[in-house]
């Protein structure tokens, strides 16, 4: 488990394979669920990076096709926008 | 067979699973279409108050705090009473704060109107056009993904079963009693049913040929980048027509919300128009937002009542049957009382605030609906 401690998934959030492994174990067994344990893709990535990792991880670790996990919904905008340019889209 | 099922969980189903097996009682399924908090809960704004312009709403919110303060201190997570600032920027809407606040007073919820000065004291605001705010010290705010989690877990611990994804399809009966739940992974049995079930309630119960009248209206909010705390209460801006919200959340990030133009049962469709409205709403009062990154942004239904009160309780035309819903924006705040007002109306046929008594659908069906003004985002 010692490894697993230092191994990270999520860097935006912090959440290292261990975090993932527990949670898999307390019966977190789908992506949507890790996502709102974990925080698991709730960062500036928005997924990106984590969630594609935690999904082969998860189809592997429970010998389930990624498709049966429930993949969260991506939410605009995508990528993470300033705010101010966000208003500059107000043409009202 | 003595079982409850509860079809919903969401914060309200899951608090009702958590008192019942606080009572004692342990045989309660739980059926969750998706994962918990999925629907209105997880979407929300977080917020919890007391400040309603009804006796009911008042009365239920203020015992739904003191269950706030020691489920978070039992179980372990985030609840804080920051409060809340409605900002005034009208002489009417002051002169209506200042009745609601002697309203709010005579009911043991201490909000008051404070000045502009103070305003800056509380929050770093730019006060164009401010002339004052009424300040609820004892509303505050909760993770809504977490108080849902730990109130789930120690239902399970105590013996309670949730299903998630799983959908329930139909309330099963036979002649004038309930007798369990038919959903897609097989039938189960249980002698009484509440439905819990947000956007989904007034569907199911009209399967069994009650008209609810709930409507599902969506609403729209983002939220930014984490920062340090910053901003301890919600703040609300009353006199903009949209009733825009801001808040900062457990993790740092600024979550808000406003009201769009929408009309019932539309689907959960993202609008390009919100983002830069949404921003607008707030940047003149805060400013230094424009320069914060916007991370996500959902859509999640209101589930509206005729009279912006939930509809708690016994469904008398069937024996066992109990809904819980149509809080019109406001479940998660309620949800900690919802539960404990359901257990009690489950095992000992009566709800231990008389208040509650008023919201059963009975009062639908008999026209006797109460009004509520102070709804927002």
């Amino acid at each position: 488990m010692g490894e697993k401690k230092r191994i990270i998934v999520c860097r935006c959030e912090d959440v290292t394979l261990e975090d993932v492994e527990k949670a898999i174990e307390e019966g977190y067994t789908d992506l949507e669920s890790l996502k709102r344990k974990l925080r698991i893709g709730m960062g500036p990535c928005q997924g990106r990076i984590c969630l594609d990792l935690l999904a082969r991880y998860l189809s592997r670790k429970l010998g389930k096709p990624i498709e049966e996990l429930h993949i969260p919904k991506p939410r605009p905008p995508l990528i993470p926008l300033k705010a101010g340019l966000l208003e500059e889209g107000d043409h009202e | 067979m003595n079982r409850v099922i509860i079809v919903g969980g969401g914060i309200s189903g899951i608090s009702t699973a958590y008192f019942l097996t606080e009572k004692g009682f342990n045989n309660v399924v739980v059926v969750e279409e998706k994962y918990l908090a999925s629907g209105s809960t997880g979407g929300c704004a977080s917020g919890i108050r007391a400040s309603f312009t009804s006796r009911e709403h008042v009365i239920l919110m203020r015992e739904s705090i003191e269950l706030w303060g020691k489920l978070s201190q039992k179980l372990g997570f985030f609840y804080e009473r920051g409060g809340y600032l409605w900002l005034i920027s009208s002489e009417e809407s002051l002169k209506y704060f200042k009745e609601l606040s002697r309203f709010h007073n005579s009911l043991g919820v201490p909000t008051r109107l404070i000045d502009v000065e103070e305003v800056e004291k509380i929050i770093p605001i730019k006060v164009n056009g401010l002339i004052g705010a009424l300040h609820d010290p004892i509303a505050g705010k909760a993770n809504p993904f977490k108080s849902v989690e730990k109130m789930a877990e120690k239902a399970s611990s105590r013996g309670a079963t949730i299903h998630t994804w799983t959908r329930a399809s139909k309330i099963v009966t036979k002649g004038s009693k309930v007798i369990g739940v038919e959903t897609d992974k097989g039938f189960i049995e249980g002698d009484k049913v509440l439905i819990a079930a947000g956007s989904e309630t007034r569907k199911l119960l009209l399967d069994l040929g009650i008209n609810i009248p709930l409507k599902n209206v969506p609403h729209h909010a983002l939220i930014t980048e984490t920062f340090k705390p910053t901003l301890k209460p919600l703040v609300i801006d009353w006199d903009n027509p949209s009733k825009p919200y801001l808040v900062q959340v457990e993790e740092g990030g600024f979550l808000m919300g406003m009201e769009l133009e929408e009309e019932p049962d539309t689907p959960l469709t993202p609008r390009i128009d919100f983002l830069p409205r949404m921003i607008k709403s707030w940047s003149s009062w805060f400013p230094w937002l424009r320069n914060i990154n916007v991370l996500r942004y959902w859509v999640r239904y209101y589930v509206i009542s005729p009279d912006h009160h939930p509809i708690l309780g016994p469904v008398e035309d069937y024996e066992g049957l109990y809904v819980a819903a149509g809080f019109s924006g406001h479940g998660f705040m309620m949800g900690p009382i919802t539960g404990k007002l359901l257990a009690e109306w489950i095992l000992d046929g009566k709800p231990s605030v008389p208040e509650a008594e008023n919201l059963t659908f009975k009062r639908i069906v008999e026209g006797r609906l109460i009004e509520e003004k102070a709804v927002i985002g």
